[in-house]
């Protein structure tokens, strides 16, 4: 009977009577929407913010141990009775192989994303492009088994002694390159890290090469300019913002990877002069030592990946302000 | 010279001309066809820009009138699968030979395009940039010739107090008078306008009309415009092209008042286009 009369009326009120009522559901998926949105967000922040403190609290009794002096002491001898712990070793070895790594992917991976955008025939661009992202989707273990079986031996054996050999009377770079061969160096780390940051600087450096309207390039070439005018005179600078964001992405990449690094580098707490002899970084300290490790040997271990986080958190905060700096100088 | 020039240039010389004595040939175009892949865009295109003349392209969408302005500076040979065949030459050089130094031939040959394109750097590296590809001078040199290629395009005294500034800071007038004097910068002996006020205000068009009538008197130019009532203003000569041909050419006082093509009419009066 109800739903008959319900009926009768449908012609005359069910316009506005539905159009409230969808409202109104509506209105309460609006806030949820907004509520589930935010609560995305703001978990961010505390996952953040959670980590950070555990950090803190974890590496606390090492904090209050060692003090600053933590950071410049060479020494890693967690047996000793009372331990020794100094994390010098270890960020030495995380910037310089970094450093090094970024000297050989930033040219490169920049050449293939020029060679991509400007110069490839159109046949060989998709192999090259699928090449790049392969090259990215390999597991880090691999790397670290390539660099100890394949690379290693070959920088020990042929490479390290030919620069021996270049440089034996160049006072600094023969410190550089001395030492007796291993396969576990910071040099190996590093090329291998090389490679495993490529990818990044490549494609995001092709994706915003990309955007250079055709029309700017086309002023350029139309002004005179050779193919190399055109890529360092606009083309980079007119991409130069996401550029320096890719290879700060590839940076922090860098400073981070443990795996492949743990395999390679020798896991020895000594600096040393030359780029041949095993190192160690933050990452691979930590992992290769954690599970053994327990009391303040393993606070300080927390208080190195702390490190690791303020490295970081520096790096990105260097690219934000070069990148102002940039664009004052280019006079916006 | 216009004795010497009747002479020299026959195709030219063979059209009547009423406003201006004819001058010789600067660009000769002769039995060009263009192909974007198996496209056939141009057909058989004959015809002379004048030294020190300006011409203009009218036409609608897709008749080939950029693309025409696109050979004369090689430009489509950036991109894989277009080509051309004919004769094109630049006094006594052959644009379309395949050992020609392009470099050299764009700063012979400047461009001017229908967005403004200021390069990402100062208002005075947009242009001392063009200037640098061939010549070292000095500083001082350097100055002189930014300033003078600022004047050239109309534009010195709005920006002679912020050289230093960003050329994208500028308005898009500016920024396209800017892209002038860039082109200017390098003394070319032909300039090519493609639709160099589509993306400008009336005040600032009229600017670059102007200026274009200015640069006349030293440079040959092509424009390729929309805007029939700019190719009356600005061009001695008006080429109509339609679907990849060139329909007419001639004097522009000619095309606009007694064109002798039907369909020139037609788009002229603005029954298609």
């Amino acid at each position: 009977m109800a739903v008959q009369s319900d009926a009768s009326t449908v012609s005359d009120a069910a316009g506005p009577y539905d159009r409230a009522r969808a409202l109104s559901a509506f209105k309460v998926g609006d806030v949820t929407f907004y509520w589930i949105t935010r609560l995305s967000a703001i978990s961010v922040l505390l996952i953040l913010g959670g980590i950070i403190l555990s950090l803190i609290v974890g590496a606390w009794p090492a904090m209050k141990e060692y003090g600053f002096e933590f950071l410049w002491t060479r020494r890693w001898a967690p047996s000793a009775d009372p331990p020794v712990l100094g994390a010098l070793g270890p960020i030495y070895g995380t910037l310089v192989s970094s450093f090094i790594a970024m000297l050989i992917a930033i040219p490169v991976g920049l050449g293939i994303a020029i060679f991509l955008t400007e110069l490839c025939p159109q046949w060989l661009r998709r192999p090259i492009g699928i090449a790049v992202e392969l090259l990215a989707g390999i597991p880090s273990i691999i790397y670290g088994m390539w660099g100890f079986f394949v690379l290693g031996p070959f920088l020990a054996y042929t490479f390290q002694p030919f620069m021996i050999s270049l440089c034996a009377n160049i006072p600094i770079l023969r410190d550089i390159f001395a030492g007796p061969p291993s396969y576990l160096s910071l040099f190996n780390a590093s090329l291998i890290l090389a490679i495993m940051v490529l990818p990044f600087i490549t494609s995001i450096s092709v994706d915003v090469f990309k955007t250079v309207p055709p029309v700017l390039k086309e002023a350029a070439y139309g002004v005179g300019c050779t193919t190399w005018e055109v890529v360092r005179s606009v083309v980079i600078p007119y991409t130069r913002v996401g550029v320096i964001g890719g290879v700060m992405l590839a940076l922090g990449r860098a400073l981070g990877e443990t795996m492949a690094v743990t395999f390679i580098i020798g896991n020895s707490f000594r600096i040393s002069s030359s780029i041949f002899a095993p190192g160690t970084t933050i990452s691979a300290a930590i992992a290769s030592e954690f599970q053994e490790s327990d009391g303040l040997h393993q606070s300080a271990l927390i208080l190195l990946g702390l490190l690791l986080f303020v490295l970081t958190f520096f790096v990105l905060a260097a690219a934000r302000l070069m990148l102002l700096r940039l664009e004052a100088k280019a006079g916006k | 010279m216009t004795d010497m020039s009747v002479s020299v240039s026959s195709p030219a010389g063979a059209i009547p001309n009423k406003s201006l004595p004819d001058a010789p040939a600067k660009v000769t175009v002769r039995n060009l066809n263009f192909y974007y892949g198996d496209h056939h865009a141009l057909k058989n295109i004959n015809l002379s820009l004048g030294t020190n003349r300006v011409t203009a392209f009218i036409g609608p969408s897709g008749c080939g009138k950029s693309t025409l302005l696109r050979i004369f500076n090689r430009m489509y040979d950036l991109y894989p699968g277009q080509r051309a065949e004919g004769q094109l030459m630049l006094d006594k050089t052959d644009i379309l030979d395949p050992k020609l130094d392009l470099n050299l031939l764009r700063a012979r040959v400047g461009m001017v395009f229908q967005k403004p394109t200021p390069f990402p750097m100062t208002i005075y590296e947009n242009i001392a940039f063009g200037i640098r590809l061939y010549e070292k001078i000095s500083k001082s040199e350097m100055d002189d010739r930014v300033e003078k290629a600022l004047r050239g395009g109309a534009l010195w005294n709005e920006v002679k107090d912020k050289l230093n500034a960003s050329g994208l800071s500028l308005s898009g007038g500016q920024q396209q008078r800017l892209c002038i004097a860039r082109t200017v910068a390098v003394r070319p002996e032909v300039i090519l306008f493609d639709e160099p006020c589509s993306a400008l205000d009336p005040i600032s068009t009229a600017k670059v009309e102007e200026l274009i009538q200015e640069l006349s008197e030293n440079y040959t130019i092509a424009i390729v415009t929309h805007n029939m009532q700019q190719a009356a203003r600005v061009s001695d000569k008006t080429a109509f092209m339609y679907l990849g041909e060139l329909i007419e050419f001639d004097d522009t006082s000619k095309i606009f008042t007694s064109p002798s093509d039907r369909r020139t009419q037609d788009y002229i009066t603005g029954r298609f286009g």
